[in-house]
């Protein structure tokens, strides 16, 4: 019994194993049918695909020449743009010239006035009394600012350094909120560096700092002050003074040597 | 010549009665040094001078060489006569007809007698008749030599001393450049001689004693300063590679200031012109480009060319580069051309050129007042420099054809050539100090030593030859070459 149900066994599983080995001619044909279907589709597949990329590909190389033109309008602007601005700071720096130009002669003008006015000033008619010999004496009008500060200077480029001083420091005890006490200051503390005086000096150059830190004279004291210590030897000194330029005048010319000197005497 | 023979005439009757009177007294020195002649001296006039035949092998030189140097000093009239219109006289025993020399407008006559060590001066006061001063003057061996004629200048420049109240310039000399190479020629024209063996030399200066010169030179590291001393030993300046150029002294002697020049622009830098300190920038061209500085004579402040409002203007500053300000007036929007300025060593003026019409010209401006003042007009005329009387300027010119150096006087606004070399241009000239130390020549120029890094700390007299010309982002005026355009250049 046993051996006749393996028999039958044996004999199934040779059929369902041998039977796929035994396909049809109708079934190979749809078998080609649809490999033939499938690359067809694959092919148009491909084909849509490229088609895409083409299509990307051109929208790209539209995008890259548009953004080559911006790009070389963007240079072209950036360019226009420095020489304008180049023009327009030369422009600045001619303007910043003619307008010391006009300022100093406009200092000179003020002094010439000043000069004028003061000519002997007659009193009004006094009443005399018969027989009086007294008569009311001239008075003179005192110098301006701009006359003083004229005067002095012209002794500190003669070399007079000491009345130059005395001129600036009467100017600076008349006229202590003239517009002209900075210069004044400064240039007491050039009289005494020209006489060889450090120390003087170095105090005069510091209370230009500290009296008007806002003027423009106040970096060119700081930074001739740290080369006048830097002169004596006390590079230290010198050093703090010209990262104090550095640092609380950055734009003013004086920082960019000040910069300069920090980074060659280190 | 009715004139001379009425003179001769004159001249011998007043020889037979002057013949009794006996010569004054001649010492070695009658009046005190530094005093003058007893001549009034009108500013803005000349008094005139007649210097009497000079016996001797040499005397008809020195007398010669004087008379140029007064009539070149601007000062003094020289009364031209010919020696055979004039008696013999030196010997002691007669006086010049002073009432005839002096209708010929002579106010002082000039005696010179040759001696064993030199020449003894006599000076004669024509108006009063008598002999104001006399002094003895050492000469240099070698009659004619440069040294012998250089100490015959200084007598010159003393008599003008003594006459006018001011020290003539016939002792000093002049650098320029010709052909590359930096010469020296006497203030009179004489004695050319080169300095330099380098052909690429620029820009020479003189140190303020006289014993140095310094110029500027192409190397393989690009230009560089090089220091000369009188001996011919040279140093190249310790400068950084690049556009090293127009080279000055400052009045202290020690303290150089130049011109660098990179990518960011060119600025003024100072340095010690004997160690080796790193040099100190003092000016903020921001892109610009500034040359050219000149120092005033106390020191303090400093000229300089600068281009930081779009085209050269001359400019001073204070001489750490602080309180730098425009010297020179221009209407905006002005494209002018203003360079090369030079302080006059009195201090009041300052020398530069301007390109007027399309040539330069050589013009001053006034310190105090800012008055310009135009020299020249005639062909292309540039690089002035000041003479230490402060009242003449050496000059280049193309007026005669050639670049050559002319000598102006700027209160005359006359001119004469002083050069007739091979394309002259860069005339610096020297102090009055030339005569106490004279920078000679050297006994074989050779050319400046080629930097090397960016040090060189030694003296050297022997030098190896020039690389070439690197190229130069900026050109200058004063840089272009020594050919001259003939198109250019005024009959």
């Amino acid at each position: 019994m046993i051996g006749r149900r393996v028999g039958r066994a044996v004999a199934t599983l040779s059929l369902v194993v041998t039977g796929g080995c035994f396909a049809t001619r109708s079934d190979m044909r749809v078998l080609q049918g649809d490999i033939l279907n499938f690359r067809t589709e694959t092919a148009r597949a491909d084909s849509a695909r490229a088609r895409q990329i083409a299509t990307v590909a051109a929208s790209l190389a539209t995008v890259a020449d548009s953004v080559r033109a911006t790009s070389d309008r963007l240079t072209r602007f950036q360019g226009d743009t420095r020489g304008e601005l180049r023009a327009i700071q030369q422009q600045l720096l001619q303007v910043q010239e003619l307008t010391g130009q006009s300022q100093r002669r406009l200092q000179e003008m003020r002094a010439e006035m000043e000069a004028r006015t003061q000519v002997p000033v007659m009193p009004p008619p006094v009443a005399t009394v018969p027989g009086d010999s007294l008569t009311a004496a001239p008075v003179q009008g005192t110098p301006g600012p701009n006359q003083l500060y004229q005067l002095a200077y012209d002794q500190l480029r003669r070399g007079s350094f000491s009345a130059a001083r005395a001129g600036f420091e009467e100017l600076l005890r008349s006229y202590p909120t003239s517009e002209l006490a900075p210069d004044a200051q400064i240039n007491i503390a050039e009289a005494f560096a020209a006489e060889g005086t450090a120390a003087s000096a170095d105090s005069a150059y510091a209370a230009v700092v500290s009296k008007y830190p806002r003027s423009p004279r106040a970096a060119t004291a700081l930074y001739k002050m740290a080369l006048s210590m830097a002169r004596q030897g006390r590079r230290p000194d010198a050093r703090t003074a010209m990262d104090r330029v550095v640092r609380e005048y950055p734009t003013s010319d004086e920082a960019d040597l000040a910069r300069e000197w920090l980074r060659t005497n280190r | 010549m009715p004139l001379l023979r009425r003179c001769a005439l004159s001249l011998v009757a007043a020889l037979a009665v002057l013949l009794s009177v006996a010569a004054p007294a001649r010492g070695q020195d009658t009046t005190v040094a530094g005093v003058r002649i007893g001549l009034v001296y009108t500013p803005g006039t000349r008094p005139g001078v007649l210097v009497l035949p000079v016996g001797g092998v040499a005397g008809d030189s020195i007398r010669a060489i004087l008379q140029r140097d007064f009539t070149y000093g601007d000062r003094i009239n020289v009364i031209a006569l010919e020696p055979s219109a004039i008696p013999p006289f030196g010997d002691g025993s007669s006086k010049p007809n002073y009432p005839l020399f002096t209708r010929l407008g002579a106010a002082a006559i000039l005696e010179v007698t040759p001696t064993s060590f030199g020449i003894q001066v006599a000076v004669h006061n024509a108006g009063k008749g008598l002999v104001e001063r006399t002094k003895a003057f050492p000469l240099p061996a070698g009659t004619l030599s440069a040294n012998w004629r250089l100490a015959l200048h200084d007598v010159a420049d003393e008599i003008e001393l003594w006459v006018t109240g001011v020290r003539g310039i016939a002792a000093t000399r002049i650098l320029y450049v010709s052909e590359g190479r930096v010469y020296q020629v006497d203030s009179d024209g004489a004695n050319p001689t080169p300095l330099t063996g380098a052909a690429t030399a620029m820009s020479p200066v003189w140190n303020p004693k006289a014993t140095h010169i310094a110029y500027m030179t192409m190397g393989p590291a690009g230009q560089q300063i090089v220091i000369r001393e009188s001996g011919g030993a040279t140093r190249v300046l310790p400068t950084r590679n690049g556009l090293n150029m127009t080279p000055t002294f400052a009045p202290d002697g020690n303290t150089i200031v130049y011109a660098f020049g990179a990518e960011s622009g060119t600025d003024l830098y100072a340095t010690n012109a004997f160690g080796n300190e790193p040099a100190r920038r003092i000016t903020v061209g921001r892109g610009s480009d500034n040359t050219q500085p000149s120092f005033s004579p106390d020191g303090r402040r400093l000229a300089f060319t600068s281009g930081r409002v779009g085209h050269p203007e001359v400019y001073i500053s204070d001489a750490d580069g602080t309180n730098a300000e425009l010297l020179t007036p221009y209407n905006f929007g002005d494209q002018s051309y203003r360079a090369n300025p030079d302080w006059s060593p009195d201090g009041r003026l300052i020398a530069f050129e301007a390109l007027i019409g399309g040539r330069m010209q050589i013009m001053s401006i006034g310190l105090r007042d800012r008055v310009i003042k135009r020299h020249t007009s005639e062909g292309v005329n540039e690089q002035p420099s000041w003479a230490p009387d402060a009242r003449h300027v050496v000059f280049t010119s193309n007026r005669g054809g050639t670049r050559q150096l002319w000598v102006l006087d700027v209160e005359s606004n006359t001119v004469r050539q002083l050069t007739r070399a091979l394309g002259a241009r860069f005339g610096a000239w020297s102090p009055r100090s030339v005569v106490a130390s004279s920078v000679g020549p050297s006994p074989t120029p050779t050319p400046p030593p080629q930097a090397q890094g960016t040090c060189h700390e030694s003296w050297t007299s022997r030098t190896r030859p020039l690389g070439t010309r690197p190229r130069r982002r900026l050109r200058l005026p004063e840089e272009a070459g020594n050919d001259v355009d003939p198109g250019d250049a005024d009959a």
